[in-house]
């Protein structure tokens, strides 16, 4: 079902690494990930897949949950290392035709592996796991806030980001209603050539859009009625504090 | 007692480019008193909601003044004190949420007006706990229900201490359980917080919880008063398309009937109604009571209320059989929700067959089954013989048996409304000629007018969408129409419209599935009727044998139909009275003939 697709996933829980500033896991994620590509060593590679187990066991998020952020690029981590393993270079090992299994090429595919792995495990159990999508917003907006000195719009991004992420499961229930209605109506979205495919979709995004303008018109409204007027002299409920914690995490 | 929002001879139009300025609200003038609960009611695109959209500011009178609590309106300065004293509830659940938890989403007006984060949280956390939502904090709004929904818009409001609490229309897609769980809270914030309440609705129940009612009817208010006694004018409110309470109904048409005075204001109360019956039946004349039963009879010829009219179905042929049916929601997780339990029934040709229970009773689920949007996982769903599970017979399923979903005019597309109801036709291959005969056809049946067929449907209104989709639908020529709520959202005038085309199909031999939150819908209308109760059948069978015990009923969260029940109190006095109908018209009916029954039978004596 479409309703499945995880966007945002926020799972609830009283960790450490939910309270930590959402800016200082957003540097945290930057940093991992520049880590993460300059880490050549086992050592290395190894140190920073502790450092993800500490980090798992911090958050108090089970396993399985940060595992399953994994399903979606599964295709792409074994494409990759297939890929890999068969154009490395170095001392041969096995030969299919004109493929060559090789130790480099072992090694490498190994190594892919495990930072696409380290990599999407840490930005989902950082990112979308104990933070919510609007904590996310409220951290770029603070931290690309001196840029709006230049003009840029750093508040009004932070809020669109926000309000799409809130709409994503809405429109993705109402995506899957409309495909029922028209599928009632005798339109068939399985089978079929790409073009008659292509054309099905009209009837399907059509009254979505339509449904979404109405929406943001109504949203508009609301949110106006709720005297919502820009990001000027707003506050947050949750404003965003660096503690102690924060300081240890970033000289970690 | 003070007055918080005062409006002075107010005219609006709306103004479109290049378009006429249309009238919305014309010369209106009321006063809202501090602490009262005021209704304003209304059909749809009677004014109502503009009123409301005035009195917040989000539009500016374009004569006349609006001052609340002390502010004008059409000051610029003093908007943002004006919203933050009068809160508004929209319509639509989902449209009006910003958060993507629920106290993030309560906190967004506090934030909008600056307030220090740590009073935030506590102003959150409180009005959290008022409508009753602190355990769900932490959770996505998409998860919780419509009823829910409505009840985090009030938090969001609260969380700004406002004065004043104006709900537009905001019951209008919740089910009758929600709704009244709703009108709950709103009547305890009104006793325990003293806030100021303004329901701006076309149901008539909520409007009874009132202190003041106002009713408007094309831009203009035409009423005024309490509850009882804007409803003591019987004639004026249904002229205006709008509901009345069952029990004052049949005591109005009774009176007309036996040509009998009502004394003002006697029958608002559903004992004092009682009365006036009894008082009105004892004394009618013989002559005026058999002289009414001719004319009744005469008139039930055209009546599908009482069950004698009715048609009998053409055969007890099954077209729908159910056998054991289970279906559970993400199945195998923990997220898993079973959603049907064991169901079994036959639905037969030619009968309109009712499905009724509260949200979340497996409604839904089930009519999907119907035309194979969902297969079973365990038993079987047969449509006309074929079975849902296989895939070659759902094809053909889908072209024999219609399924129109709630709130159906969501589902337009096409350039044209004749595209559009030709897009099924279409769809199973029929050629031209027979294309263009259908869409005409059914275009007849709804009430779509000829040039209406080259517009484009996103042109037109709510109530006129609606019946191009269900035109939809009936081009295909369904042997059976499944119906999922087709009023949900009209008033009392376009729900009696939708549910008359589909008494007319049921006369054309279709099979229709009719589901409904509305016992009254159900009661009226269906030959026989199925109650869900979480996901499993709680009753089956002619309304007669389900609507019989009360309390077996308040189980499935469902109530007897006013008129039934409005007789069960009248025959605790007329000995021999029949119970089984379920509109005011056959109710009166069956007074009137037991009145002159009884005459009969004491000449008979004599």
């Amino acid at each position: 079902m479409l309703g499945n697709i995880s966007l945002g996933r926020y799972y609830p829980a009283d960790s450490l690494l939910h309270r930590l500033d959402p800016r200082t896991k957003l540097l945290g994620v930057i940093i991992f990930m520049v880590l993460i590509f300059m880490a050549q060593s086992v050592a290395a590679m190894l140190l920073l897949a502790a450092l993800t187990i500490v980090l798992i066991i911090l958050s108090k998020v089970p396993v399985k949950q940060v595992l399953s952020g994994l399903k979606p690029i599964l295709f792409i981590l074994i494409f990759a290392f297939v890929l890999n393993i068969f154009t490395g270079t170095g001392k041969e090992w096995l030969r299919l035709g004109p493929l060559k299994i090789t130790d480099q090429g072992v090694y490498t595919a190994i190594r892919m592996a495990v930072r696409l792995t380290l990599l999407i495990m840490n930005t989902t159990l950082l990112l979308t796991l104990t933070t919510t999508p609007v904590m996310v917003a409220d951290a770029m907006e603070k931290l690309l806030g001196p840029l709006s000195r230049f003009g840029f719009p750093a508040h009004e991004m932070a809020m669109m980001m926000s309000i799409a992420l809130r709409f994503v499961p809405t429109l993705l229930e109402e995506t899957e209603k409309i495909m029922k209605a028209q599928s009632s109506r005798g339109a068939d979205y399985d089978t079929g050539g790409l073009i008659s495919k292509a054309k099905g979709l009209v009837s399907v995004l059509i009254p979505l859009f339509v449904s979404a303008f109405k929406r943001a018109e109504d949203l508009a409204t609301a949110m106006e009625a709720r005297c919502y007027r820009g990001g000027e002299g707003r506050t947050r409920m949750k404003s965003l504090k660096f503690t102690s914690a924060d300081m240890a995490f970033a000289i970690f | 007692m003070s007055r918080i929002v005062e409006i002075d001879n107010v005219t609006f139009h709306y103004r479109q480019h290049q378009q006429e300025p249309l009238l919305a609200v014309d010369r209106v003038s009321l006063q809202l008193e501090a602490g009262r609960h005021t209704a304003v009611l209304g059909r749809n695109g009677s004014g109502k909601s503009t009123l409301a959209r005035l009195i917040n500011a989000l539009e500016r009178p374009d004569n006349g003044t609006i001052v609340v609590a002390g502010m004008k309106t059409s000051d610029d300065s003093s908007v943002w004190d004006i919203r933050s004293t009068c809160g508004m509830v929209f319509q639509n659940p989902d449209n009006q949420i910003v958060g993507t938890t629920v106290e993030e989403d309560v906190a967004f007006g506090p934030e909008n007006l600056g307030m220090e984060p740590s009073l935030i949280r506590i102003s959150v956390d409180e009005a959290l706990a008022k409508v009753g939502l602190s355990e769900q904090a932490q959770r996505p709004p998409h998860l919780l229900s419509g009823g829910q929904k409505q009840k985090l818009a009030i938090a969001g409001i609260l969380a700004m201490k406002p004065r004043c609490l104006i709900l537009d229309e905001s019951t209008a897609m919740l089910d009758p359980v929600s709704r009244r769980d709703f009108m709950d809270l709103v009547q305890k914030l009104i006793t325990d917080e003293g806030i100021t309440v303004v329901n701006i609705t076309h149901h008539m129940e909520e409007v009874l919880l009132a202190d003041q009612v106002y009713v408007m009817d094309k831009g203009r208010i035409v009423l005024q008063g309490s509850p009882a006694e804007i409803f003591d004018q019987v004639e004026k409110i249904k002229e205006l398309g709008l509901d009345v309470p069952v029990h004052m109904d049949i005591a109005w048409l009774l009176s007309k009937q036996l040509q009998q005075e009502l004394k003002p204001l006697e029958t608002a109360t559903w004992e004092g109604a009682a009365a006036a019956c009894l008082r009105m039946i004892e004394a009618s004349s013989p002559e005026i009571a058999a002289k009414a039963l001719a004319t009744l009879k005469k008139d039930t010829e055209m009546n599908t209320g009482s069950d004698a009219s009715r048609a009998e179905p053409n055969s007890s042929e099954a077209v729908i059989t159910v056998k054991d049916l289970y279906y559970t929601y993400s199945k195998g997780t923990t997220m898993a929700s079973e959603a049907l339990h064991d169901v079994n029934f036959e639905i037969c040709r030619g009968e309109l067959f009712g499905i009724i229970g509260h949200s979340g009773s497996g409604k839904s689920t089930l009519i999907q089954h119907f035309n194979g949007l969902i297969r079973p996982q365990s038993g079987t769903v047969h449509v006309l013989g074929w079975s849902v599970s296989q895939n070659s017979d759902v094809k053909k399923i889908r072209q024999k048996a219609g399924l129109l979903f709630q709130y159906p005019e969501h589902q337009l597309f096409e350039e044209t409304v004749f595209q559009d109801i030709a897009f099924g036709p279409k769809r199973m291959g029929l050629d031209t000629n027979e294309i263009d005969r259908r869409v005409l056809a059914a275009a007849e049946i709804t009430g779509i007018d000829q040039d209406l067929l080259e517009r484009s449907p996103f042109e037109l209104s709510g109530g006129q969408k609606r019946r191009v989709a269900i035109a939809g639908i009936l081009a295909m020529k369904p042997e059976i129409l499944i119906l999922d709520e087709p009023a949900a959202g009209l008033d009392p005038a376009g729900r009696d419209e939708i549910l008359s085309y589909a008494s007319q199909l049921r006369e054309m031999g279709v099979t229709v599935i009719l589901v409904s939150h509305s016992m009254e819908d159900i009661a009226r209308l269906a030959d026989r009727v199925l109650v869900l109760k979480n996901g499993s059948v709680h009753a089956c069978g002619s309304p007669n044998e389900v609507f019989v015990d009360e309390d077996y009923l308040a189980q499935a969260g469902l109530s007897m139909p006013r008129a039934r029940a409005f007789l069960h109190t009248m025959s605790n006095h007329l000995n021999g009275l029949q119970t089984d109908h379920y509109t005011p018209e056959a109710a009166v009916n069956e007074l009137i003939r037991y009145r002159a029954d009884q005459r009969q039978n004491q000449q008979e004596v004599k």
